[in-house]
């Protein structure tokens, strides 16, 4: 029978980059409960959104929630802000905002896949899928000026553009990207001992997937094509021809690919927005203070992000509520432990991808 | 140089905790240990082990949860051991200063001896911060082993009464 055994995974473990604590109820190493906490990142940013920045400033904190998805708040924010304030940013600005945005799904993806991969016991496939990442990493660097929080969002634009010579390298360095990241594909696709570890771990059906409303690639993996990108109108995606890209296994394996092949198609965007940046203006200017409120959605790397934005005229922001894609995914993330080994516990909490300061904020 | 000083310092091993930052230096933390800067070479490791551990790296600005757990990994660690606070926030809490929830800054808690500063830094200030790291803590450590002459100053100065 065995005996009933508590084992702490967290808040401070080497698989884990954010502080977050799971205590798993084993016995006979199959987990039969689990208690989560995710408070520990807790910093109070909404409270401070509305007290302590004006709302020109306010982007600054609000992209310091999360260091993945960074520009997916600062989206968030500017888009909304924009809508207030009734400004339109100019085509190239939101050619060059898609293609920042799609380069940090492109490193947050191949990260979380790498992760995955880690855990699962593949250290070298780790080493592997970071040191491609770097090309995108240069890329950021070369285009913002910055690795992590690129801040290039603007009310009404960008900060910065993108040379002529600069975009023949980014064309240049993607390509060689591409060629990399299909290999990798394939090693994940076709590979006997990684589908052993990783297939039909910690199942989620369709119907689960719809009942306890999950987003992102893990909705995705099985098969509820959800994404903000093809359902709600922020960034041309749609001049670019963005498809949802689906699986239907349900697993930690499907998680794996759907990311790879977005990561695929990713490159194929960016390729497509280079080719037809159009020419303009970069930023335009804005006048007046937010008054009325609003809502956005867009896509960070793990999901729907929903902004809820309510102002009142003055300088500060009465209200900046943040719906984060990990907090929808926590439900099914507790369902999916009751019956796995413990040992599988990593890869099951790693291909979520989960991101604890977007969560507690 | 003595006997453990010659052979510690071939192998800084570093325990990392994030106390609440935005994960961004986490990200370079990972960056920095992969094949192109590689902290590797100079033998640092990430282990999740504050038990052998040399180079405890603090990312974030401290919030009130993880107060409890950084003062507690710090107390775990075997002397001599160095302290490094990553990133904006760790230096008095950055952007997230004076918010509710936050202690602003790592030094309020624990003694830091380097500070890498940016946001994020990047990963070659991050190589350069535990380089430096790598040196106060093989001082620390030569200091520790000839103890023949001490004072009692010098004694409290180093922590290492229970020793």
């Amino acid at each position: 029978m065995g005996n009933k055994i508590v084992v702490p995974f967290g808040s401070q473990h080497i698989a884990l980059p954010e502080p977050v604590s799971f205590l798993f109820d084993t016995k006979n190493e199959i987990i039969t409960d689990v208690r989560v906490d995710v408070g520990y990142v807790h910093r109070g940013i909404e409270k401070a959104a509305i007290t302590k920045f004006e709302f020109t400033n306010v982007a600054y904190l609000l992209t310091r929630i999360c260091g993945f998805c960074s520009i997916t708040h600062a989206g968030g924010y500017h888009h909304g802000i924009e809508k207030l304030l009734d400004v339109e940013a100019p085509k190239r600005a939101e050619y060059i905002r898609l293609i920042i945005t799609e380069l940090d799904r492109i490193h947050s993806h191949m990260l979380a896949n790498a992760h995955v991969a880690e855990v699962a016991g593949y250290e070298n496939l780790f080493m592997q899928g970071v040191k491609d990442r770097e090309i995108v990493m240069d890329l950021l660097e070369n285009i913002t000026g910055n690795r992590i929080q690129y801040d290039i969002y603007t009310i009404g634009g960008v900060r910065r553009d993108i040379s002529k010579e600069t975009a023949e390298y980014i064309k240049k360095q993607l390509n060689k990207l591409k060629d990399k990241v299909l290999k990798v594909y394939d090693f994940y696709d076709t590979d006997y001992t990684f589908g052993l570890k990783t297939k039909g771990i910690s199942y989620i059906s369709y119907d689960d997937a719809k009942k306890y409303n999950v987003v992102g690639p893990i909705a995705r993996a099985s098969g509820l094509a959800t994404d903000a990108r093809a359902e709600f109108d922020y960034l041309p995606y749609d001049e670019l021809g963005f498809e949802v890209q689906t699986r239907t296994e349900g697993d930690v394996w499907a998680r794996n690919i759907v990311r790879q092949m977005e990561v695929v198609h990713s490159i194929d965007l960016i390729l497509r927005a280079i080719d037809n940046l159009p020419e303009g203006d970069i930023k335009v200017k804005y006048k007046g203070r937010p008054k009325g409120e609003t809502f956005v959605r867009v896509e960070a790397p793990r999901g729907e992000c929903f902004y809820y934005l309510k102002g009142n005229g003055t300088k500060v922001l009465e209200r900046v509520r943040v719906r984060v894609p990990t907090y929808s995914n926590i439900p099914i993330l507790k369902e999916l432990f009751v019956g796995e080994k413990y040992s599988d516990a990593q890869p099951i909490v790693l291909s979520f991808d989960p991101c604890m300061s977007c969560t507690a904020r | 140089m003595g006997f453990f000083s010659k052979f510690r310092k071939k192998s800084p091993w570093i325990l990392h905790y994030n106390t609440g930052g935005c994960n961004g230096c986490d990200i370079e933390i990972l960056a920095t240990l992969a094949p192109k800067y590689d902290i590797e070479r100079f033998g640092a490791l990430n282990r999740g082990n504050p038990k052998q551990a040399d180079i405890l790296l603090v990312t974030g600005p401290v919030t009130k949860n993880c107060r409890d757990v950084l003062r507690r990994l710090y107390l775990e660690m075997p002397e001599p051991k160095v302290v490094v606070a990553m990133g904006a926030c760790g230096h008095g809490g950055g952007v997230f200063r004076h918010l509710y929830n936050v202690e602003n800054g790592v030094d309020n808690i624990i003694p830091v001896d380097v500070w890498i500063p940016g946001c994020a830094p990047n990963p070659r200030a991050l190589i350069d911060g535990i380089v430096e790291a790598i040196n106060i803590w093989e001082k620390k450590s030569k200091d520790k082993e000839y103890m023949k002459n001490h004072s009692k100053d010098m004694i409290k100065n180093l922590g290492v009464n229970d020793d």
